[in-house]
């Protein structure tokens, strides 16, 4: 099968990939082995201070919306981190102390979600708290498992009946300017947040719980749904297990579902996350790149790759695979022709592009704006960059 | 009498500690233990959790063999539920001496141990993951024992027969009249406060501390840490124990005990000075890989869990100071005796197997001093929780139709599972789903076993001893320990330490699998949760 | 290979992160709290199961096998071979009568096809039903599939001679459904086929792939199916050197992916020569090969990708035919379960389950209001017919009507 461009990885550098090539005409496919890091995702895009007007169009096409105000966003824990731009129901406050009397309404029977230490964490800032457990019997369903009191589970729930919810919230209500909800509505019906913050007559706060994340996996859904609405081919649950590399060109790639029947295109973006996703693999030896073998900044010494204090910042998390400045992923120096790397695959070794969500989104547009400028037809008639300096020998 | 007064008090929560507390406390006496960390911190949970049954060291130590043998069959009745009874196997390889096959089953026998070789065949169908080289097998009746299980078991027993216990709580120093103890002062190391307790005899339970705890009443026991480093493989690959059938040497062990299995172990001299922060070395590992595989070769292909080190208390004969003479055997020193220094028991030396013998002499010792004559019972009766023999039974006999998780509860808790019989749903809700650990059963742990950081409570449940190495269950569990003791602050400062110890057991081996667990460990709590 | 260099285990168990995405996208879950979920039922529970298989849990069989867990897995964990190899493994309740019935479809078949018409009106009737929900616990909402008078294989061996003259020739594995309840699927096949100018051909002597007595816990009887099947498609590969082909996802799945992972029986070197009709379709016409649509041809059609058609990760092919073809205007449903599951939503105590598990893809079917609902799974169609109320067709039947 042909393609302008296939996409290794499914995540948020892949979908955001994806869309951008379908929008300019391009045929894709993304081949994504299982579900990604969006399900985990905190909503808010570190490391993207800036607005990109860019992402927020993106974004909007697909129903989700963004917003910006540089200030600090209220952790699961009771903490506070700076942010910029989030999801639309992740809030982003001016000042810790945004609050003077707060509500705090979680779920009885729901583990997930630690009102207490939110609950210290605001007093620390002069909030007052209060801590209220909703009886819902609607969950006993959910509670007859002993592992389903989980967030997307009542999330589902929560879908169908969010106004009863916001009906006892309004009862419980006494002086207090805010509320704050576990991250446990709108996962398929995108509009509850938003309702919810009308009907109470406070300021709603949505803090985050234990993964899988509600507002994540919306977002995957939403960017998912968007990208085949343009026409891009999703394979999902399937893996790119061999590429077939000649003169430094990408041909074509095997996965392990299609078999002999090979997924050809002209770019090819490596999208396939850290080591979680199996985009950097490891063993006592060697941390490497699975799929095309490309060179990895690691330390040969595995002492070198830890931290022993957890808290600090791990060596190995900076790891990641090398890339001329137009993200062209190389192998032994060279680099290849048209195969990009993105996302967290890189680590640290292009500081400038940030981390986490926001180096997935912006090495994605980088590598998508390069695509598109070296597809535009040169006037020899074939796509510029074919011409090939030095290259990767083949594989 | 004043309530900081007792008969006895014991220094040191680990085994043999919360053994003698037991033992001192069904014979009548007044008891306190007193424990610097947690019970089962030091050599009693950093160990294989082998049920020995004598066979490793009857050719060169028959009588440690004949108590190992004895305490075997003793364990199994009173322990049931921390024992588990998989049998083991002594195997030769190719690069053995098979003659040493005989030596070994001759000298089982004469301890009392029974040895039967089979053929090779016979033993790759009885244990599947052996090393299918092998030439020779002895089967011997090993087994494995939980030892935070059978710790906590023995600290619930002595409470139940009046017994008092204080943890994270340090003996900072004797209370000492002319040439006799009289009490300790100690220090609680999380509160800083400090108190005074009297006992007319104190034991010196403190296993290679128990070196520094003599020198604080001016009293030196020749003691020489010895470190041994196990790895734990994320499931279990093997059902019996399997040893190699030579002279005992590195990593030659590997046990299955829960829903794992420990290889072990080294043995490495280190200094007192070493003893409070053992780190297993990239050489330890990559030997007990290499020599585990030899057991059993999918070691070399299965997911590590973590590593880990003990260091074992070894006590050299008096009159040596060299060290040379040193035994694996129970040390009794009565410092009244070998010191002049009235009001002092040390027990030390032996092995988490015969830890009830070495309680039983040193409660005899003590008994003496006080003129108790009670006898000992502790061989008889069973332990809490024990009185069931196989957790199948239990399971059934609580509820009609077990689920999984009430399944591993009734392994965990033996017949103390009935606790949580009626837990409503939001009880019957797991905290942690890779060892099927129950709201009720952490809220059981919390209120009834001396729980107060994420540590105590992953010994006594087994919280974040699974695959995922507390990732999920930890915030969880914080949540309902904070509740407990009210206090949120010191809840988050113990979920950095309990995030903390579960790094260091993974970082030296951190590849594959296990990074990518860490990776996404370090994803929730840095970048989701904020911790 | 270096000790530590790559870390296995059965079913990839040990690769799970614990990150319960899974549970997520578990159809069963969502509507059954008694199922444990596939992160439960699977690598939790496997870990428990190695120590003592007394920690198996008869709530396995809730899983219906759909595989979605698997799909949806970030770490490549087969959670669903997990699920079903332990319920193999451990499960020594004997199966009910009614599953025995349940999962022998081609004796069912072979035993109800020549009485077809009294078989059909019986098990049509009210009262039949009513005592099959009584006595055997079948759902007496479930219609049967009916059973045709005359067998798909009878009618291909009256038509060996011209097929044999066609110039490339393939097999079909077609199933017991072709066989005994829908031949008219099979002759679409070859119809379509012979256009390519492929001649069809069947295997000397198939038996049902098993699927249901894997599910049913017939394991024995599975297994034998299996070596069966699998010694018939050696010798149609390996002896007569041909491909074979199916028009059943889940047909296709079993014989390549359950036979090695759930039953043990090794097909590696006869796995590749066994594919979905769709996809040996495609793969000629991407090769050259040409179709003649007839321009007349104008259909409102709805993909609905089958379970196990995802989990082989092969819908694209068939949704890129039916987009191929002029004059289909084409939606891709979203992909979901239907519930059925095989044999899972005829038991009475799974109907309830199965009706909502299916709910989300009917309500999207009843928005779209297409003409027809292609589907690549019989199961699927008899739920889809029977709950949302369209008609479902096999994409191969709609491409034999869009040809000349």
């Amino acid at each position: 099968m042909r393609f302008d461009t296939v996409i290794i990885g499914g995540g948020l550098a892949g979908l955001t990939a994806g869309i951008c090539l379908q929008k300019a005409g391009q045929d894709c496919a993304i081949v994504s082995t299982g579900q990604n890091a969006l399900h985990f995702f905190s909503g808010s895009f570190e490391s993207l201070e800036e607005a990109p007007a860019r992402l927020a169009g993106i974004f909007e096409e697909a129903g989700i919306r963004l917003h910006y105000q540089p200030g600090v966003r209220l952790m699961p824990m009771g903490t506070f981190r700076p942010a910029a731009l989030s999801l639309e129901d992740v809030d982003i406050l001016p000042d810790p102390a945004f609050s003077r009397k707060a509500l705090i309404v979680s779920i009885a029977g729901y583990q997930d979600f630690f009102a207490a230490f939110l609950a210290e964490g605001l007093e620390k800032q002069g909030t007052q708290c209060r801590i209220h457990f909703l009886q819902l019997p609607e969950m006993a369903q959910l509670m007859m498992s002993p592992s389903e009191m989980r967030s997307v589970q009542i999330a589902r729930t929560m879908d169908r009946m969010w106004e009863k919810v916001v009906g006892e919230i309004k009862v419980l209500l006494q002086d207090e300017d805010t509320v704050i909800l576990p991250q446990v509505f709108g996962l398929q019906d995108t509009t509850v947040p938003g309702r919810i913050r009308q009907a109470v007559p406070a300021r709603v706060i949505f803090a985050g719980t234990l993964p899988p994340s509600v507002p994540g996996i919306r977002t995957q859904q939403q960017l998912k749904r968007r990208y085949e609405v343009l026409g891009g081919t999703y394979l999902a649950g399937d893996e790119v297990i061999q590429a077939h590399v000649h003169d430094g060109v990408v041909h074509s790639v095997a996965t392990r579902n299609l078999d002999s029947h090979y997924l050809e295109a002209r770019h090819f973006i490596l999208a396939t996350g850290g080591y979680f996703s199996k985009g950097l693999r490891s063993n006592p030896f060697r941390i490497y790149e699975p799929v095309f073998g490309l060179d990895v900044d690691a330390s040969e010494d595995r002492n070198a790759w830890y931290d022993a204090a957890f808290a600090a910042d791990q060596p190995y998390l900076k790891f990641g695979v090398r890339t001329d400045p137009g993200l062209r992923a190389l192998r032994d120096g060279v680099a290849f022709e048209n195969l990009y790397a993105v996302g967290s695959l890189l680590g640290a070794t292009r500081p400038e592009l940030g981390s986490g969500a926001g180096l997935a989104i912006r090495s994605a547009f980088q590598a998508t704006d390069q695509i598109l400028r070296r597809s535009a037809p040169q006037e020899d008639g074939r796509p510029a960059g074919q011409s090939g300096e030095s290259n990767p020998s083949e594989s | 009498m004043h309530e900081k007064e007792f008969d006895v008090i014991i220094i040191g929560g680990g085994i043999t500690g919360a053994g003698t507390q037991r033992d001192c406390a069904m014979r009548g006496l007044r008891t306190l233990l007193i424990e610097r960390s947690d019970i089962a911190d030091g050599a009693t949970g950093r160990n294989h959790g082998l049920l020995h049954s004598g066979a490793r060291y009857a050719v060169n130590d028959p009588e440690s063999a004949e108590e190992c043998i004895r305490e075997n069959r003793i364990l199994r009745r009173i322990a049931a539920h921390c024992v588990e009874e998989t049998e083991g196997l002594f195997i030769t390889l190719p690069d053995d001496d098979l003659g040493y096959q005989k030596t070994f089953v001759d000298a089982c026998r004469r301890a009392g141990i029974g040895a039967e070789i089979i053929d090779p065949e016979q033993a790759r169908r009885l244990e599947p993951s052996v090393n299918p080289a092998l030439i020779g097998a002895v089967k011997v009746p090993d087994g494995s024992v939980d030892p935070f299980r059978l710790c906590a078991a023995n600290m619930v027993d002595a409470k139940q027969h009046g017994g008092q216990v204080r943890l994270h709580t340090e003996v900072t120093g004797f209370i000492r009249e002319a040439d006799t103890i009289l009490g300790v002062h100690t220090r609680n190391l999380q509160t800083g406060q400090e108190e005074d307790f009297y006992a007319p005899v104190t034991v010196n339970a403190g296993g290679i501390w128990g070196h520094r705890i003599a020198g604080l009443a001016g009293v030196d026991i020749g003691m020489f840490p010895s470190k041994g480093a196990l790895l734990v493989f994320a499931h279990r690959i093997n059902q019996m124990v399997i040893n190699r059938c030579r002279k005992p040497a590195n990593a030659d062990i590997l046990v299955p005990g829960d829903t794992v299995c420990i290889i072990g172990t080294t043995s490495t001299r280190i200094p007192f000075e070493a003893c409070d922060e053992v780190t297993v070395t990239p050489d330890e590992v990559n030997l007990l890989i290499t020599e585990g595989s030899k057991l059993a070769p999918a070691l070399s292909t299965t997911r590590i869990l973590r590593a880990y080190a003990g260091v074992r208390p070894l006590v050299s004969a008096d009159n040596d100071p060299s060290g040379r003479n040193i035994s694996r055997g129970i040390v009794c020193l009565d410092h009244e005796t070998r010191d002049g220094l009235k009001g002092l028991i040390t027990i030390t030396g032996g092995k988490l197997m015969t830890y009830r013998l070495m309680a039983e002499i040193a409660t005899d010792a003590v008994c003496r001093k006080l003129s108790v004559t009670r006898a000992c019972e502790t061989a008889d009766k069973p332990l809490p929780g024990s009185e069931e023999r196989s957790y199948e039974a239990v399971a059934r006999k609580i509820w009609e139709a077990p689920s999984m998780a009430q399944k591993a509860a009734a392994a965990r808790m033996g017949t103390r599972a009935e606790v949580i019989r009626d837990a409503g749903r939001e009880d019957a809700a797991l905290v942690c789903e890779c060892e099927e650990v129950s709201v009720g059963e952490v809220k059981n742990a919390i209120e009834r076993m001396e729980v107060s950081t994420l540590t105590d409570l992953r010994r006594r449940t087994r919280i974040g001893m699974g695959t995922c190495q507390g990732e999920f269950c930890a915030c969880r569990a914080a949540g309902l320990l904070a509740r407990a003791h009210g206090c949120i602050e010191r809840e988050r400062a113990d979920l950095r330490d309990f995030l903390q110890e579960r790094w260091k057991g993974n970082l030296p081996i951190g590849w594959g699998d296990t990074l990518r667990e860490a990776e996404y460990t370090q994803w929730i709590y840095k970048h989701v949760l904020g911790l | 290979m270096k000790a530590q260099e790559n870390t296995v285990s059965k079913h990839n168990f040990e690769e799970c992160m614990k990150c319960t995405v899974c549970t997520v996208y578990c159809p069963v879950l969502q509507v059954n709290p008694l199922y444990p979920g596939p992160k439960q039922a699977g690598p939790d529970g496997e870990r428990l199961r190695l120590k003592d298989p007394f920690f198996f849990n008869y709530a396995l069989k809730y899983c219906m096998n759909c595989k979605r867990c698997e799909v949806a897995c970030p770490s490549g964990v087969n959670v669903a071979d997990l699920i079903q190899s332990a319920r193999i493994k451990y499960d020594r309740s004997a199966p009910k009568l009614r599953d025995r019935i349940l999962a022998s479809t081609d004796l069912m078949g072979t035993l109800a096809r020549p009485f077809a018409p009294i078989v059909n009106g019986v098990t049509r009737l009210g009262i039949t039903r009513t005592v099959l929900d009584a006595t055997l616990q079948i759902d007496a909402h479930r219609t049967f599939p009916k059973y045709s008078s005359s067998s798909f294989e009878s009618w291909l061996r009256k038509r060996q001679k011209e097929q044999a003259v066609y110039p490339e020739q393939v097999a079909y594995f077609h199933g017991c459904y072709v066989n005994y309840n829908y031949p008219q699927l099979g002759k679409d096949l070859v119809k379509v086929l012979n256009a390519l100018g492929v001649g069809v051909q069947l295997l000397d002597q198939e038996k049902c792939c098993g699927i249901a007595l894997i599910t049913n816990g017939m394991t024995r009887q599975a297994l034998r199916h299996a070596t069966h099947n699998t010694a018939q498609l050696r010798k149609a590969a390996l002896e007569r050197g041909l491909r074979i082909v199916s028009t059943s996802s889940s047909c296709t799945m079993t014989l390549r992916e359950e036979y090695p992972n759930l039953l043990g029986v090794d097909n590696a070197d006869v796995r590749d020569f066994l594919t979905m009709a769709t996809r040996f379709i495609y793969e000629k016409l991407e090769k050259g090969a040409t179709l003649r649509f007839r321009p007349d041809y104008h259909k409102r059609v709805a993909y609905h990708t089958p379970c196990h058609l995802e989990r082989l990760g092969w819908g694209i092919f068939s949704e890129r035919l039916l987009r191929m073809i002029p004059g289909v205007e084409f939606t891709l449903l979203d992909s979901a379960c239907c519930g059925i599951a095989g044999t899972y939503g005829f038991k009475k105590e799974n109907y309830a389950a199965s009706q909502a598990i299916g709910q989300a893809l009917f309500d999207q079917i009843r928005s779209v209001n297409p003409e027809v609902v292609a589907c690549d799974c019989e199961t699927c169609k008899w739920q889809i017919e029977m709950s949302a109320g369209y008609p479902v067709m096999n994409p191969i039947s709609i491409l034999a009507e869009a040809i000349e």
